[in-house]
């Protein structure tokens, strides 16, 4: 049977795993709430500063995710692990902020416009660590479990043995991101069924 | 077995695949010099639809592209229940709301056209196309769906040209695929549609069959290929070993091709480790420019009619070889029985995926 062996949500002001909370937003820093996280987690990988929202927020979360549940690298080969994402707003949030480079500040900025896509985040994952799996990333009205369910079977029947995968919106200031990562292995987590998904999610 | 079938194509060269067909096997390109088109208001080389009033030319397209694919199969299918529309598309309505690009569109299909389902946009770059085609075949085969509605669908914005304006990435002349003079992209548009079903009577000419590929990531760089082309040779490997075909069995491949320096060099190497260079090869991007979510689409549709025609059409603007790894692009328009057929696509986020066609 298919497990939800971890998660991970982030929010506005707070970051779970797990249904823990790991970090709450200071309002007061300096920093960005994604850079907050980054610090607190001490991350180090230089690349997360070059990212936009939707790809930090996909770093952290899945990074999050594999401290918690090692095995989400350690079990799998190179290819094994799929990845399911999907979210509202594509990369609106990005997509703004090049539309501004060339409308008030002069010129097309490239380091903007290449995060003009919503699967760039899965080509960070991937490139972070080594994957070379199947990658899928729906534009949906809103959360939708039978989705993430039913194609993470469909690839798990098709030579995949994992799948991280989730909600990653990012939209100004909103944030509504909840990563899982799911396999067939042991008999610890929840079932991988769209009713177990989206009570989680709700979290 | 999966079939797919009633085609269209909606570019700058016609309103239906036959009308497509028509012009590409003349050799004609859709590709024209479009004044003011750049940041700086110099003319760019673009496959663009003219003279097409719309408030969403996006909107616009995928209706009319449904409409044409309701009259070639059974009409219920378009409203049933068992049926998915899948959207393959890069920027969708960006144009007309940045801040929601496919919300109003899907909707307005939804409601147009009475569908059972909300549809499923999928959205992985350059590679949307071939993974939405896959994505109907997976579905059906696992029986959530019977039958699946793919629509490919891309504007030009001057967001999109201005960006790879930005990246140095588009040519200053119309694009030259594996050319050895290429020097970028020619951007397109234009939309896309193929029907996929477990049901051979819905339709009402003859499809084909559909044998489903997977995706691999090259997991080397966010906007630039792997000179190794790992994610591609991955892919078709996958793509040829899902569904036991030999090099041998494959008459031609319908290669991504974007005539940007390093994609088409990425192609060859991954073909050459295949074993697939001695292959009949094009691109069609010479033809419809690079329809970006929508090229997977077109071009799938496209080579349909190349197997329907029996012709292995010519690799427009393809002059003299210019990769590293030697490949068999087609230099003229010839005569060919093709049984089957590869398709392949590769993107940034350094997705690459694969698909097989064959006739019946």
């Amino acid at each position: 049977m298919t497990r939800i062996k971890a998660y991970c949500h982030l929010r506005e002001d707070f970051c779970s795993v797990n249904g823990q909370v790991i970090a709450k937003r200071d309002k007061d820093s300096e920093d960005g709430w994604f850079k907050q996280i980054y610090k607190a987690q001490e991350f180090a990988y230089p690349k997360f500063h070059k990212m936009d929202g939707l790809s930090q927020a996909g770093f952290l979360a899945s990074e999050l995710i594999k401290r918690i549940y090692p095995e989400m690298v350690t079990a799998y080969k190179d290819d094994e692990i799929a990845m399911v994402f999907a979210n509202q707003s594509s990369s609106a949030d990005t997509d703004l902020r090049f539309q501004r480079s060339y409308e008030q500040n002069g010129a097309p900025s490239p380091s903007l416009f290449v995060y003009t896509l919503p699967n760039i985040v899965l080509g960070e994952i991937a490139i972070l660590n080594k994957w070379y799996g199947e990658n899928m990333f729906a534009v949906l009205p809103k959360f939708a479990p039978d989705f993430f369910v039913d194609y993470s079977q469909i690839l798990m029947s098709a030579g995949s043995k994992a799948v991280l995968g989730g909600w990653i919106g990012i939209m100004e200031k909103q944030v509504n991101v909840f990563l899982f990562f799911a396999d067939d292995s042991g008999q610890d987590g929840l079932e991988f069924s769209p009713e177990n998904l989206a009570g989680l999610a709700e979290m | 077995m999966t079939y797919i079938g009633a085609e269209v194509i909606i570019s700058p060269l016609g309103d239906s695949a036959e009308a497509n067909w028509s012009a590409v096997y003349d050799n004609r390109s859709g590709i024209s010099l479009v004044q003011g088109a750049g940041f700086d208001g110099e003319a760019v080389f673009l496959s663009k639809i003219l003279d097409f009033n719309s408030n969403s030319k996006f909107t616009a397209l995928l209706i009319q592209a449904i409409e044409k694919i309701r009259t070639s199969i059974d009409e219920s299918i378009i409203t049933s229940a068992k049926t998915i529309v899948i959207i393959s598309s890069t920027k969708g309505d960006l144009d007309v709301n940045m801040n929601d690009q496919f919300g109003k569109p899907v909707a307005a299909i939804t409601e147009h056209f009475h569908l059972a389902h909300d549809p499923l946009v999928i959205s992985n770059a350059c590679i949307s196309g071939v993974l939405a085609i896959n994505a109907a075949s997976n579905f059906i085969d696992a029986n959530i769906y019977e039958h699946a509605i793919v629509v490919g669908c891309d504007v030009i914005s001057d967001f999109v040209v201005y960006g790879f304006q930005s990246l140095f990435a588009i040519s200053d002349k119309p694009c030259a695929p594996f050319d050895n003079s290429r020097n970028g992209i020619t951007m397109g548009e234009g939309c896309g549609a193929v029907v996929v079903s477990g049901s051979r009577a819905i339709f009402k000419n003859q499809p084909l069959e559909l044998l489903s590929g997977t995706t691999a990531n090259d997991a080397n760089h966010i906007s630039g290929p792997s000179r190794t082309g790992e994610g591609l040779f991955r892919s078709v490997k996958k793509t040829m070993e899902r569904n036991q075909v030999s090099a041998e069995e494959i008459d031609f491949i319908s290669a991504h091709g974007t005539a940007t320096v390093f994609n088409d060099e990425m192609e060859s190497v991954a073909f050459d480790r295949l074993e697939l260079s001695d292959i009949p090869l094009n691109s069609l991007k010479g033809y419809f420019g690079h329809t970006l979510g929508a090229a997977g689409v077109i071009e799938t549709a496209a080579s349909m009619q190349m197997m329907r025609n029996g012709v292995l059409l010519k690799s427009l603007g393809y002059q003299e070889a210019g990769t590293s790894k030697a490949l068999n692009i087609i230099s003229e328009n010839r005569k060919g029985e093709l049984k089957t057929i590869l398709k392949t696509a590769s993107g940034f986020g350094g997705g690459n995926a694969s698909l097989i066609i064959r006739s019946i």
